[in-house]
């Protein structure tokens, strides 16, 4: 796994400055935060690692913060910090989507178990959005009337009814579907239909 | 026409006549009673046979006989009717000689061949209105202490006799029309209230006043497992030294007793649910102020103990997080600190109290609010010197301690507590001291080492927090709580208070 790099959001200091060293000695990058909208306005490019939010803080407190960040499709997974009477608050929390909570004080152990398994949902989530990316390239690059046959295509339309429908010759749907393939890279008709759903389709 | 009406249609004048309650006389023209309702008859005091053999005159008082006679010769040719209400003082004759002071009214009745006059006669003797009056007051009475449901007792006890009305004989279970002896009606109290009763009594003849007394006493159980409460109050007549007689009502106030018995208990519920919040309030203010800072020392130490894992020891690091651990560790201290002022804070204004009237106030309360079944002891020194103490605080101590004796006394089973309250002084301490004694089983020496521990409690709903909550509020009033762990009866505890000196 490349070098990830691990977010703290924390309004306390101490709490900042220790779980920092920590992940340092794990051998991880550490940003750290003292509060949400400071990251928000950081966090620019997608890049491999988790955040790390205390889920009470002032002006923006760590829900607010998750509602933000799923708003702005960010893929980083989130690990809320909580104490003991924050149980509902964790609950949302997850049910938001959360990686998982950690209760304070946190121990090395637990800290690990839970970054580990979030850095491997942030490598997996961004190999997938490289792959809608690239998919989305390759139909990007497809004229208007090929995508219209590409669609009809993979409905499972037969080439005389892709005819009758877009009101076209046989031989032209032909001819489009050949460069559809081309351009796409797709090996069949199924491989197609994988590219079209990845990108949204 | 409906039914009830035919039924009237078919009513004669007799009959209307034999049940009036006025006395009415049917006479005819030559003067002769043909008829006599029963009130007329009552009134003359001469059986039926006898009266209707009678002529008009037998019922004048003689003087005015042959006036009479007159009189209704002049009537019969030209009859009218005459109303009562006409003056006059007349008055009738009874077969027994006496003269009743009566009104007179004449009605002329014609029937078919002869004709007749109703004679009605209403008593105008004061005596007897006032009897009428009373017996109806009487009646008022009675419907009055129906709709009370108050029952009346009279105790004669020079004669040991006890009369008891029939609601009475009901609610204490009483057979009717045995005689009843005052060792009887005793007997039917509960044990407890027998003191009670006999106390009350004694308070009563005791004082001044009017002898006056109102009492809630428990009844003996007629079944298992039911209470049942009476309210009594009533009066006592003496001679001399020696009670002779007892007057009351009672009335059953089981239901009352049971409502107020469930509203306390939810009372003590919402309470409890209050001193809960309170308690996870308190807990959740402390717990946050002293997470954080565990939860950097907690990381500072791990990372110190990885630093010196290293092969080359990262001196950086571990001085860093031992720095911090150390500053995080002094910063909870002073959150915990910081946290306590805060708590003991708020304006609490100290006065010059007069303890004996705090005392009165709190048993008073202690008694309003459902724990009634207790009784006080009250040892107060009347010149008294006025403490240093915030008056609600006080009361609030004081309160909390003789809501523990009653319940110490209940729990083990006694219910009616006696509790004692003993104000003393110790002048060259410029001290007064309270001391409260319950009639409970008192505590075992494990409950008594541990009885002002925080969340420690021998109750099963209880928190433990009431003591905990009573010796800080006297602590705050400069003065002191403990147990008495000498105390050979029941549980006693002790508290002092500073004078106030200006």
């Amino acid at each position: 796994m490349a070098a990830a790099t691990i977010f703290i959001i924390d309004d306390e200091p101490a709490v900042r400055d220790s779980l920092t060293m920590m992940l340092e000695q794990e051998g991880l990058n550490v940003i750290a935060y003292d509060n949400a909208p400071a990251f928000l306005a950081a966090y620019q490019e997608e890049i491999l690692g988790c955040a790390i939010v205390d889920i009470r803080m002032p002006d923006m407190d760590g829900l607010t913060l998750q509602k933000e960040m799923l708003a702005r499709d960010i893929l980083l997974p989130i690990i809320f910090l909580t104490g003991h009477g924050d149980i509902p608050m964790s609950v949302t929390a997850m049910k938001a989507g959360a990686a998982d909570f950690l209760t304070k004080p946190v121990s090395r152990e637990k800290l690990m178990n839970t970054v580990r398994p979030a850095l491997r949902e942030s490598d997996k989530r961004l190999t997938k959005a490289a792959c809608i990316e690239e998919s989305l390239t390759l139909l990007n690059s497809l004229t208007e009337r090929e995508r219209e046959v590409m669609l009809l295509a993979i409905d499972g339309f037969s080439n005389k009814e892709i005819a009758r429908r877009l009101d076209i010759s046989h031989r032209t749907v032909e001819i489009h579907k050949s460069k559809i393939m081309h351009k796409t890279g797709a090996i069949n008709l199924l491989d197609l239909a994988a590219i079209a759903r990845e990108a949204g389709f | 026409m409906n039914a009830s009406v035919d039924n009237l249609t078919a009513l004669t004048i007799f009959d209307l006549f034999d049940v009036a309650a006025d006395a009415m006389l049917l006479v005819n023209h030559q003067g002769k009673i043909v008829r006599a309702n029963e009130s007329a008859q009552q009134m003359f005091n001469y059986p039926e046979n006898e009266i209707t053999e009678l002529t008009v005159e037998a019922l004048i008082p003689e003087s005015l006989r042959q006036q009479h006679q007159q009189n209704r010769t002049n009537y019969v040719s030209q009859p009218q009717k005459r109303s009562m209400g006409k003056g006059k003082n007349l008055s009738a004759l009874t077969k027994d000689g006496r003269e009743l002071p009566v009104d007179i009214g004449l009605t002329p009745i014609n029937a078919k061949e002869e004709k007749f006059v109703l004679v009605t006669f209403h008593s105008t003797d004061k005596q007897i209105l006032a009897e009428a009056s009373l017996k109806e007051s009487q009646a008022r009475l009675q419907l009055a202490k129906q709709a009370a449901g108050l029952g009346v007792f009279d105790i004669t006890l020079s004669e040991d006799i006890v009369y008891c009305d029939e609601h009475t004989r009901d609610v204490l279970g009483f057979d009717e029309n045995k005689p009843i002896t005052y060792q009887h009606f005793i007997q039917r109290l509960d044990t407890n209230s027998q003191d009670v009763w006999q106390l009350t009594l004694k308070q009563a003849s005791e004082s001044n006043e009017n002898n006056e007394f109102r009492v809630e006493l428990l009844v003996k159980n007629h079944q298992e497992g039911m209470q049942q409460w009476i309210l009594v109050a009533g009066k006592i007549y003496t001679s001399g030294e020696e009670n002779e007689r007892v007057i009351g009502v009672l009335q059953d106030i089981t239901e009352q007793k049971t409502l107020l018995k469930k509203l306390n208990m939810q009372r003590i519920d919402m309470e409890m649910l209050a001193k809960q919040q309170i308690a996870v309030h308190t807990a959740s203010a402390i717990a946050h102020e002293i997470n954080q800072p565990l939860t950097a020392i907690s990381a500072y130490s791990e990372v110190a103990l990885q630093a010196l894992k290293t092969e080359n020891i990262d001196w950086d690091r571990l001085n860093r997080s031992l720095t911090g651990s150390a500053a995080q560790a002094q910063r909870a201290g002073k959150s915990l600190h910081e946290l306590m002022e805060f708590l003991h804070s708020g304006e609490v204004i100290r006065a010059a109290i007069d303890i004996n009237e705090v005392i009165n106030e709190a048993i008073n309360i202690t008694h309003e609010s459902g724990y009634g079944g207790f009784r006080v002891n009250l040892d107060l020194e009347p010149n008294l010197p006025k403490v240093k103490a915030n008056q609600k605080q006080l009361q609030k101590v004081m309160i909390n301690l003789l809501r523990n004796g009653v319940e110490a006394a209940n729990d083990a089973g006694i219910a009616i507590a006696d509790l004692s309250v003993k104000v003393q002084t110790h002048a060259e301490a410029s001290m007064a001291e309270v001391i409260v004694q319950d009639n409970g089983p008192g505590l075992s020496q494990e409950v008594a080492a541990r009885i002002f521990e925080p969340f420690f409690t021998t109750k099963p709903h209880g928190i433990g927090m009431g003591l905990v909550i009573t010796r800080s509020l006297v602590e705050a009033n400069g003065g002191q709580l403990w147990l008495d762990t000498d105390s050979k009866e029941g549980a006693t505890f002790h508290l002092t208070l500073p004078f106030y000196r200006d």
